[in-house]
C-alpha cells in the first residue's frame, strides 16, 4: 500500500529568474490587460501554486496510479482524492489564472499559467489531465462558439462545473485523422445527431463532475473526404437543455504503461439512443481549423507536461544522489577502508546529473519564451512586431512538444540511472515519472507529426520569414556575444549551427523541388531536433551571460552564487554536448542517406 | 467582532537547517508563515464569516513584528482573506518573546480587538511564551491549545476545548481574550460562530490562497509601524549563545534474542 506523501519538488529560482531576470514579464504587467498584475502577485501565485500542489495532487500522485481508474458497468471510478482534490482546484483558482474576468478568471499572462501548469503536471501529470483537457475544451468554444454556446459552456467548463474532452482518434483514423468516419446527421431543429466511435479518449468518462462536455471531430453527410470534410461538435454527456441522458456510452477503458489515473476511454456516441450534438459555430467543414486553436493547447500542454515530468525526476535524482553512499571517493579507490561517499561525489553521477539539469533548465526556457510570445499576440495591436510574435510562437509549438516529450523520458530515464537499482523499484517516485512521461511522444499527434508540421507547414509560413526571424534573432546574439571570455567558445559554435540550420532547411526545400521529397519524413525528426537543441543552446548560453553579470555584482558569500553558478555550468555542458551534434546531424543529412528507404521490407 | 492575529515567519520547515559559525545560517532560507499563526488566521477567518453565504462578518487584523521582507507572509494572510495588516518593522535579533508580547500588548491598546487569536508556539524557536505572556500584560483571560472554539449567541464570551492528557477540558471565556490555537482547531467542524450554518464542512486544515484572493490582497490596507510608534523600547533580556545540531545517532544493533538485548543493556548501555 503506498502513502501518501508528496514527493514533488520545484525549483521556484528557476522559474522566477526565467519570468522576470530573462524574458522580462515585469514588462508586460501593470498596465493594459494585465494592469492588476504585478511582480509580487506573480510570485504569490508561483509559491502559492507550489504550495496547493505540494499539499493537494503531489501527496496522490503514487496512490492514483498504483490504483488506476476502475471500469463497472459503464461507470469509471477515478482513484482516491481525485473528486476532492478537483474541487479544490477551483475554489483556489489556479486554473484561472489566463482566463477571462468574464468566465470567472483572474486575466494573467499566459506565460505565468504555463509556469503554474508545470508544477501541477510534476505534481501529478494524470489528475492534471482532467483540467487540462476541460480548459482545452472551454478555449475552443470561447473563439469559435455562437454566443450562445459561450455562454452556456465556457463559465462552466472554467469554474470546473463540467470537465472537458477532445475525441478525435478513431479506430481507424490515429495520425490520419481525416479518416474519421463518425457522422453528423443536421436534424430540423439545426443539432445534430452524432453516431459513432471514439477511441483512446483521455478523460472520457469519470466520476469527478456531473457532466462532460465532448468536442467531437465528426463529418456530415456527403462532406468532403479528409479533414476538409471534418466539423467540430459539442456532444455533453447530459443534456444541458435538462432533458436527460445523451447516449454518450463508455464500452470500456484502457489500461495502460503509464498515467494510470488518467482514464482512457472507448466511447460510443448514439448506441442505445440518439446522442444530439450542436456545431461549434455556424459553419460546416471548419472542424479541422477549430480543432486546431485545441490541439495547438493541448500541444503547448503535452510539452509543458513534459517539463513537469522531467523536472520532477531531476529533484528527485538529484535528492537521491545527495543521500546515497556507495563507494570511495575516486581519489581512494585503493582504499577499502576509506570512507563512503554519497554518489553525487563520483564523476559519472555528476554527468548524468548535470545533463538532467541541463535539459530540464533548457525546455523551461523553451517553454516560457513560448509563453512569452503567447502574451504578447495577445496584447500587441496588429503589425509586424505582432507578426513576428505569432511566427514564432507558431514555430516553437512543434519544438516544445516532440523535443520537451522526447526529452523528459530521457530525463527520467536517465534519473533511474542515477538511482540504480533503488529506481526500478516503485519504493521510489522515477519508475513512475518513466512509464507516465512515455505517452507524451505519442498523444496529440506523435512526435513525427509535429516534425512533419515543422517541416512541412512552420518553415515555409510567410515565405520563409518566421524561421528566418528565428535565425536572426540567434544571429544577433552571437554577434554580441561571441567574444565573451569564458562562453564565446561556446557562442561561435552556436553561430556555426544556426547557420547550418539554415543550410538545412534550403537543403529540404531543395528536395521538395527536386523530386526527393522522400527525404523529407526521413529528415524531419533529426531537424526537429537540431533546431530545438541550438534553440536551447541560445537560451541557455544566454542565461549564462545574465549570471556572468549577477555574479559579478553578488557578495563572495551570498547565497544566490550557488544558483548563477549552476547557470554557468547548465550552459557550458548543454551546449558543449549538443552543438556539436547539430553539425554532425547537417553533414548526415546533407548526405542524402536513404538507407531506411532502401533497404527492402523483406530485409528487415 | 474584531480578532487580531499575530504571525510569525518562519524558515520553511520541511528545508534542512543549516549552522554556520554556532548560528543558524538563515541567507539561503525560504520563509513561510509559521504553521500554528497560519492555523489561527484560519481560525479567526472561521469565526468572522458566514462559510455557506461566502460573506464575512467581522474583522481579522494580521500583524507581524519582522523585517521588510516580512510584508510578503502578511499579504499571504491577506490572501487568504485576512482583511488588514499591521507591519512593526524590526530586526528578528533585536527581539524575544518579552519584546514581542510587549509590542502585542500597544497593537491591542490602539485596536481594541474583541480576541487575540495566535499559534501555541513558532515552529522555529519553539517556545511557546507569546501568548501567555500578552495575556498576562493585558491582564486578560486565557486558554492556550485550542483545539476548538464556540462563539457565544450574545457574542460576549467563547467556550474553547483544550485537549489534556487526562481528555479534553472545556474552558468560557469571557470576551476580550487571548486564544492559542493547535492543530485541531483546523479539522472540519472546530469553529462554531453561531453564523455559519452547523451543517457546513470545512475541509481539513487552513484554506489555500486563491487566485482571487492573492489579486485582491494587493487593495486592502497595511499599516506600517515602527517600534517607537507604538512606545516600546528595549532590548532582548534572552540571548542566543549557540546553535549547534544534536549528536548524530549511533547505529543501532540488531540482537538474536530477549537474553541478549537484556545482557547488552545491562552491561553495555549500563541501563538496568
Ligand atoms: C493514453 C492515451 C491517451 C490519448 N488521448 C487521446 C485523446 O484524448 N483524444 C484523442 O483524440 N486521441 C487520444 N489518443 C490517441 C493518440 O492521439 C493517438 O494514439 C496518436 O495520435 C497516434 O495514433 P495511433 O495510435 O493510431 O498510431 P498510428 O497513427 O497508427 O501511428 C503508429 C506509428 O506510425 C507513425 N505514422 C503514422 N502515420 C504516419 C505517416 N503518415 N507518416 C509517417 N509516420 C506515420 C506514427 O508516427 C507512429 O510512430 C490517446 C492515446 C493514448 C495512448
Amino acid at each position: 500500500m503506498s502513502q501518501n506523501i508528496n514527493r514533488y519538488r520545484c525549483d521556484l529560482r528557476d522559474l522566477q529568474f526565467l519570468l522576470f531576470e530573462q524574458f522580462g514579464l515585469q514588462e508586460i504587467l501593470g498596465k493594459g490587460k494585465h494592469a492588476d498584475w504585478g511582480q509580487e502577485e506573480v510570485n504569490m501565485v508561483l509559491s502559492e501554486v507550489y504550495k496547493w500542489v505540494c499539499d493537494v495532487t503531489g501527496p496522490i500522485n503514487e496512490s492514483a496510479d498504483r490504483v488506476g481508474c476502475k471500469f463497472e458497468n459503464g461507470e469509471v471510478k477515478t482513484p482516491a482524492g481525485f473528486k476532492e482534490a478537483w474541487k479544490s482546484l477551483y475554489e483556489a483558482g489556479w486554473r484561472g489564472l489566463g482566463v477571462d474576468e468574464k468566465y470567472g478568471g483572474q486575466g494573467g499572462p499566459s506565460t505565468l499559467a504555463l509556469t503554474a501548469n508545470e508544477m501541477m503536471s510534476g505534481a501529478n501529470t494524470a489528475f492534471n489531465m482532467y483540467p487540462g483537457l476541460t480548459q482545452g475544451a472551454a478555449e475552443v468554444i470561447e473563439h469559435f462558439g455562437t454566443d450562445e454556446q459561450k455562454k452556456t459552456f465556457c463559465k462552466n467548463l472554467y469554474t470546473g462545473v463540467w470537465s472537458g474532452t477532445m475525441c478525435l482518434t478513431e479506430p481507424h483514423a490515429g495520425s490520419d485523422v481525416g479518416a474519421a468516419t463518425t457522422k453528423a446527421v443536421k436534424l430540423d431543429d439545426g443539432r445534430y445527431k452524432i453516431e459513432g466511435t471514439k477511441i483512446f479518449i483521455s478523460c472520457g468518462q469519470h466520476d469527478i463532475t456531473d457532466n462532460i462536455i465532448h468536442m467531437v471531430l465528426a463529418r456530415t453527410p456527403g462532406a468532403a473526404a479528409g479533414t476538409k470534410g471534418l466539423s467540430l461538435f459539442i456532444v455533453p454527456r447530459e443534456s444541458v437543455d435538462g432533458s436527460g441522458y445523451n447516449n454518450v456510452v463508455c464500452a470500456s477503458i484502457e489500461h495502460k504503461m503509464g498515467i494510470n489515473a488518467s482514464s482512457t476511454c472507448v466511447l460510443n456516441f448514439g448506441e442505445g439512443g440518439d446522442c444530439i450534438g450542436e456545431l461549434v459555430g455556424t459553419v460546416e467543414g471548419v472542424g479541422m481549423k477549430q480543432m486546431f486553436l485545441l490541439m495547438n493547447f493541448a500541444r503547448i500542454g503535452v510539452g509543458t507536461q513534459g517539463l513537469g515530468v522531467a523536472a520532477a525526476a531531476y529533484q528527485s535524482a538529484l535528492e537521491y544522489a545527495k543521500e546515497r553512499l556507495q563507494g570511495p571517493h575516486m581519489k581512494n579507490f585503493k582504499n577499502p577502508e576509506a570512507p563512503k561517499v554519497p554518489i553525487i561525489e563520483h564523476a559519472d553521477v555528476r554527468r548524468m546529473l548535470l545533463e538532467m539539469k541541463g535539459r530540464t533548465e533548457g525546455i523551461r526556457a523553451l517553454v516560457v519564451k513560448l509563453g512569452m510570445h503567447a502574451d504578447k499576440v495577445d496584447i500587441l495591436e496588429d503589425g509586424d512586431q505582432k507578426t513576428y510574435e505569432k511566427g514564432q510562437l507558431d514555430l516553437l509549438v512543434p519544438l516544445v512538444k516532440a523535443y520537451g516529450s522526447d526529452q523528459a523520458y530521457e530525463v527520467a530515464t536517465t534519473a533511474i540511472q542515477v538511482y540504480g537499482g533503488a529506481g526500478y523499484l516503485q519504493d521510489h517516485p522515477v519508475e513512475q515519472h518513466c512509464r507516465d512521461a512515455k505517452i507524451f511522444s505519442i498523444y496529440e499527434g506523435t512526435n513525427h507529426i509535429q516534425a512533419l508540421d515543422l517541416v512541412g507547414r512552420q518553415l515555409g509560413q510567410r515565405g520563409g520569414a518566421n524561421f528566418q526571424a528565428f535565425l536572426k534573432d540567434i544571429g544577433a546574439f552571437v554577434a554580441k556575444n561571441s567574444e565573451n571570455e569564458t562562453l564565446g567558445k561556446h557562442v561561435k559554435e552556436l553561430g556555426q549551427a544556426a547557420q547550418s540550420l539554415g543550410a538545412t532547411a534550403m537543403r529540404f526545400l531543395g528536395w521538395f523541388q527536386g523530386g526527393k521529397a522522400q527525404l523529407v519524413p526521413l529528415s524531419a525528426n533529426i531537424f526537429l531536433k537540431m533546431m530545438s537543441t541550438t534553440a536551447i543552446s541560445w537560451l541557455l548560453l544566454e542565461q549564462a551571460i545574465i549570471a556572468e553579470g549577477k555574479l559579478a555584482e553578488l557578495a563572495e558569500h551570498d547565497s544566490d552564487r550557488a544558483f548563477y553558478e549552476g547557470k554557468r555550468y547548465s550552459a557550458i555542458h548543454y551546449a558543449g554536448l549538443e552543438l556539436g551534434q547539430v553539425l554532425n546531424n547537417a553533414k548526415y543529412l546533407g548526405e542524402e542517406n536513404q538507407a531506411p528507404m532502401e533497404i527492402s521490407t523483406a530485409s528487415f | 467582532m474584531k480578532i487580531l492575529v499575530p504571525v510569525k515567519r518562519v524558515p520553511d520547515p520541511e528545508l534542512k537547517a543549516n549552522i554556520k559559525d554556532g548560528k543558524l545560517d538563515l541567507s539561503g532560507a525560504q520563509w513561510v508563515v509559521n504553521t500554528f499563526d497560519e492555523y489561527a488566521v484560519e481560525a479567526a477567518l472561521r469565526l468572522t464569516e458566514n462559510a455557506d453565504e461566502g460573506s464575512r462578518d467581522g474583522e481579522v487584523v494580521v500583524v507581524t513584528i519582522g523585517p521588510d521582507d516580512a510584508a510578503v507572509q502578511l499579504r499571504s494572510c491577506l490572501a487568504m482573506g485576512a482583511d488588514r495588516a499591521i507591519h512593526v518593522a524590526s530586526e528578528d535579533a533585536n527581539l524575544d518573546s518579552l519584546l514581542v508580547a510587549k509590542t502585542l500588548k500597544a497593537v491591542y491598546d490602539e485596536e481594541k480587538p474583541d480576541m487575540v487569536l495566535l499559534g501555541k508556539q513558532a515552529v522555529d524557536g519553539d517556545t511557546n511564551q507569546v501568548g501567555q505572556m500578552l495575556a498576562a500584560l493585558l491582564n486578560l483571560p486565557q486558554a492556550t491549545f485550542a483545539a476548538s472554539i464556540e462563539l457565544a449567541d450574545d457574542g460576549k464570551a467563547c467556550v474553547v476545548s483544550r485537549e489534556v492528557d487526562a481528555g479534553v477540558e472545556f474552558k468560557k471565556l469571557p470576551l476580550p481574550a487571548v486564544v492559542t490555537v493547535d492543530l485541531r482547531i483546523v479539522s472540519p467542524t472546530s469553529i462554531t460562530n453561531g453564523i455559519t450554518p452547523e451543517s457546513h464542512e470545512y475541509a481539513d486544515g487552513p484554506r489555500y490562497a486563491s487566485l482571487k484572493g492573492i489579486m485582491k490582497a494587493k487593495k486592502k490596507p497595511m499599516d506600517n509601524k515602527t517600534m517607537a510608534d507604538l512606545g516600546v523600547s528595549g532590548s532582548p533580556v534572552v540571548k542566543e549563545l549557540e546553535v549547534t545540531l544534536p549528536e548524530a545517532r549511533a547505529a543501532g544493533q540488531i540482537v538474536e534474542s530477549v537474553e541478549e538485548l537484556v545482557k547488552k543493556l545491562s552491561e553495555e548501555a549500563k541501563a538496568l
